[in-house]
Protein backbone atom coordinates (compact mmCIF):
# COMPACT_ATOMS: atom_id res chain seq x y z
CA UNK A 1 0.00 0.00 0.00
CA UNK A 2 1.25 3.53 -0.65
CA UNK A 3 2.21 5.14 2.29
CA UNK A 4 0.32 8.39 3.83
CA UNK A 5 1.64 11.91 3.22
CA UNK A 6 1.48 11.63 6.91
CA UNK A 7 3.20 8.56 7.01
CA UNK A 8 6.21 9.48 4.98
CA UNK A 9 6.79 12.99 6.94
CA UNK A 10 7.09 10.62 10.05
CA UNK A 11 9.18 8.54 8.49
CA UNK A 12 11.40 11.35 7.45
CA UNK A 13 11.33 12.72 11.36
CA UNK A 14 12.55 9.27 12.42
CA UNK A 15 15.12 8.63 10.19
CA UNK A 16 16.88 11.81 9.96
CA UNK A 17 18.32 13.41 13.24
CA UNK A 18 18.08 16.32 12.36
CA UNK A 19 15.64 17.49 9.94
CA UNK A 20 14.29 21.40 8.13
CA UNK A 21 10.59 21.52 7.16
CA UNK A 22 11.01 25.21 5.56
CA UNK A 23 9.50 27.23 2.69
CA UNK A 24 12.68 26.86 -0.05
CA UNK A 25 15.78 25.17 0.21
CA UNK A 26 18.70 25.91 2.24
CA UNK A 27 20.51 27.84 -0.31
CA UNK A 28 17.36 29.61 -1.57
CA UNK A 29 14.59 30.24 1.74
CA UNK A 30 11.57 31.21 0.18
CA UNK A 31 10.28 32.82 3.44
CA UNK A 32 12.37 35.30 5.86
CA UNK A 33 11.58 32.46 9.18
CA UNK A 34 12.81 29.42 7.20
CA UNK A 35 15.98 31.70 6.33
CA UNK A 36 16.46 32.46 9.96
CA UNK A 37 16.50 29.06 11.31
CA UNK A 38 18.82 28.09 8.30
CA UNK A 39 20.63 30.68 9.55
CA UNK A 40 20.67 29.71 13.46
CA UNK A 41 21.31 25.79 12.54
CA UNK A 42 23.96 26.42 9.48
CA UNK A 43 26.93 27.25 11.91
CA UNK A 44 27.37 24.48 13.56
CA UNK A 45 28.45 22.42 10.56
CA UNK A 46 25.80 19.13 11.60
CA UNK A 47 24.56 17.21 8.75
CA UNK A 48 20.71 17.88 8.28
CA UNK A 49 17.97 17.16 5.95
CA UNK A 50 15.82 19.87 4.53
CA UNK A 51 12.84 19.46 3.01
CA UNK A 52 10.63 22.13 0.82
CA UNK A 53 7.33 22.31 2.02
CA UNK A 54 6.13 24.93 -0.88
CA UNK A 55 4.88 21.88 -3.74
CA UNK A 56 2.69 20.47 -1.43
CA UNK A 57 1.79 23.12 1.55
CA UNK A 58 -1.32 22.71 2.76
CA UNK A 59 -1.30 18.62 2.76
CA UNK A 60 2.24 18.62 4.95
CA UNK A 61 0.16 21.54 7.20
CA UNK A 62 -2.27 18.90 7.85
CA UNK A 63 0.77 16.03 8.48
CA UNK A 64 2.46 17.74 10.96
CA UNK A 65 -0.42 19.73 12.55
CA UNK A 66 -1.87 15.84 12.98
CA UNK A 67 2.11 14.72 14.28
CA UNK A 68 3.51 17.47 15.93
CA UNK A 69 0.62 19.75 16.55
CA UNK A 70 2.12 22.40 15.03
CA UNK A 71 0.93 24.10 11.27
CA UNK A 72 3.24 27.05 10.11
CA UNK A 73 7.02 26.58 8.60
CA UNK A 74 9.64 26.40 9.25
CA UNK A 75 9.57 23.14 11.89
CA UNK A 76 12.93 22.30 13.28
CA UNK A 77 12.92 18.58 14.40
CA UNK A 78 16.09 16.93 16.29
CA UNK A 79 16.18 13.20 17.10
CA UNK A 80 12.55 12.81 16.06
CA UNK A 81 11.33 15.71 18.49
CA UNK A 82 9.58 19.35 17.07
CA UNK A 83 11.64 21.59 18.55
CA UNK A 84 10.04 24.64 17.43
CA UNK A 85 10.02 27.02 14.71
CA UNK A 86 12.09 30.14 13.93
CA UNK A 87 11.40 31.94 17.25
CA UNK A 88 11.81 28.75 19.66
CA UNK A 89 15.21 27.69 17.38
CA UNK A 90 16.48 31.30 17.84
CA UNK A 91 16.20 31.30 21.66
CA UNK A 92 17.36 27.98 22.05
CA UNK A 93 20.42 28.98 19.81
CA UNK A 94 21.68 32.32 21.71
CA UNK A 95 21.07 30.38 24.87
CA UNK A 96 23.15 27.14 23.99
CA UNK A 97 20.17 24.79 24.34
CA UNK A 98 20.36 24.71 20.42
CA UNK A 99 24.07 23.16 20.32
CA UNK A 100 23.33 20.96 23.18
CA UNK A 101 20.34 19.32 21.49
CA UNK A 102 22.62 19.40 18.34
CA UNK A 103 25.55 18.23 20.10
CA UNK A 104 27.52 20.42 18.84
CA UNK A 105 30.10 23.02 19.52
CA UNK A 106 27.98 26.42 19.84
CA UNK A 107 29.78 28.28 16.48
CA UNK A 108 32.31 31.22 17.48
CA UNK A 109 31.09 33.73 17.04
CA UNK A 110 27.85 32.87 17.83
CA UNK A 111 25.41 31.81 14.99
CA UNK A 112 24.25 35.08 13.46
CA UNK A 113 21.22 35.32 11.69
CA UNK A 114 22.31 37.34 8.87
CA UNK A 115 22.11 35.53 5.09
CA UNK A 116 26.13 35.77 3.90
CA UNK A 117 26.94 33.67 7.00
CA UNK A 118 24.97 31.04 4.27
CA UNK A 119 27.66 28.85 2.48
CA UNK A 120 25.47 27.22 -0.68
CA UNK A 121 27.85 24.89 -0.95
CA UNK A 122 28.83 23.62 2.34
CA UNK A 123 29.82 19.77 1.88
CA UNK A 124 28.47 19.10 5.37
CA UNK A 125 24.57 19.10 4.04
CA UNK A 126 22.89 16.38 3.24
CA UNK A 127 20.56 17.44 -0.58
CA UNK A 128 17.17 18.90 -0.08
CA UNK A 129 14.33 16.37 0.22
CA UNK A 130 11.70 16.64 -1.82
CA UNK A 131 7.91 14.67 -1.45
CA UNK A 132 5.85 15.17 -4.55
CA UNK A 133 2.21 15.96 -4.59
CA UNK A 134 0.25 13.23 -4.46
CA UNK B 1 -10.77 44.46 10.49
CA UNK B 2 -7.23 44.97 10.82
CA UNK B 3 -5.53 41.94 10.47
CA UNK B 4 -3.52 43.40 13.93
CA UNK B 5 -6.46 43.81 16.15
CA UNK B 6 -7.92 40.69 14.46
CA UNK B 7 -5.61 38.56 15.57
CA UNK B 8 -5.18 40.50 19.07
CA UNK B 9 -8.56 39.35 19.65
CA UNK B 10 -8.40 35.93 18.90
CA UNK B 11 -5.31 35.27 21.11
CA UNK B 12 -6.98 37.15 24.03
CA UNK B 13 -10.38 35.22 23.70
CA UNK B 14 -8.13 31.76 23.70
CA UNK B 15 -6.13 33.16 26.59
CA UNK B 16 -8.66 35.21 28.49
CA UNK B 17 -6.73 38.04 30.80
CA UNK B 18 -3.50 37.82 29.11
CA UNK B 19 -1.79 40.54 27.79
CA UNK B 20 -1.70 40.93 24.02
CA UNK B 21 0.81 43.23 21.79
CA UNK B 22 0.71 42.51 18.62
CA UNK B 23 3.58 44.74 16.12
CA UNK B 24 2.76 44.84 12.76
CA UNK B 25 6.50 43.81 11.16
CA UNK B 26 5.61 44.66 7.44
CA UNK B 27 2.89 44.96 5.01
CA UNK B 28 -0.09 44.16 7.83
CA UNK B 29 0.66 40.54 7.15
CA UNK B 30 4.42 39.83 9.20
CA UNK B 31 3.33 40.16 12.30
CA UNK B 32 4.78 39.82 15.83
CA UNK B 33 3.55 39.42 19.30
CA UNK B 34 4.17 39.00 22.33
CA UNK B 35 1.67 37.71 25.01
CA UNK B 36 2.09 37.68 29.03
CA UNK B 37 -0.52 35.10 30.32
CA UNK B 38 -0.89 32.77 33.61
CA UNK B 39 -1.79 30.22 31.23
CA UNK B 40 1.56 29.92 30.47
CA UNK B 41 2.94 28.46 33.66
CA UNK B 42 4.42 25.27 34.14
CA UNK B 43 4.51 24.72 30.14
CA UNK B 44 7.34 24.81 27.74
CA UNK B 45 8.25 27.16 25.26
CA UNK B 46 6.94 25.06 22.56
CA UNK B 47 3.46 24.52 24.17
CA UNK B 48 2.98 28.01 25.36
CA UNK B 49 3.33 28.63 21.32
CA UNK B 50 1.55 26.11 20.76
CA UNK B 51 -1.44 27.71 22.52
CA UNK B 52 -0.55 31.36 20.61
CA UNK B 53 -0.69 30.02 17.02
CA UNK B 54 -3.36 27.78 17.08
CA UNK B 55 -5.66 30.78 18.53
CA UNK B 56 -4.56 32.57 15.10
CA UNK B 57 -5.19 28.92 13.13
CA UNK B 58 -7.43 30.24 10.93
CA UNK B 59 -5.60 33.18 9.40
CA UNK B 60 -2.37 31.35 9.39
CA UNK B 61 -3.83 28.35 7.44
CA UNK B 62 -5.41 30.57 4.77
CA UNK B 63 -2.20 32.63 4.61
CA UNK B 64 -4.00 35.91 5.19
CA UNK B 65 -1.51 35.76 8.03
CA UNK B 66 1.44 35.23 6.51
CA UNK B 67 3.85 35.20 9.09
CA UNK B 68 3.98 35.91 13.06
CA UNK B 69 6.97 35.56 15.39
CA UNK B 70 5.97 35.14 18.65
CA UNK B 71 6.90 35.88 22.24
CA UNK B 72 5.27 34.49 25.38
CA UNK B 73 6.30 35.14 29.33
CA UNK B 74 4.57 34.12 32.17
CA UNK B 75 3.24 36.97 34.21
CA UNK B 76 5.87 38.39 36.77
Amino acid sequence: MEPTLKQRVKQLIAENRVLLLMKGTPEAPACGNSMRAVAAIEPYGVEYAALDVLPALEPLREATGEIADWRTFPQLYINGELVGGADIVEEMNESGELAELLGAEQPEPPAMSAKEELKADDPQQSPPIQIERS
Amino acid sequence: MALVEDVKTLIEGALPGAKVDVFDEGGGNHLRVDVTASQFEGLSRIDQHRLVKNAVRERSDTGELHSLSVKTSVPE
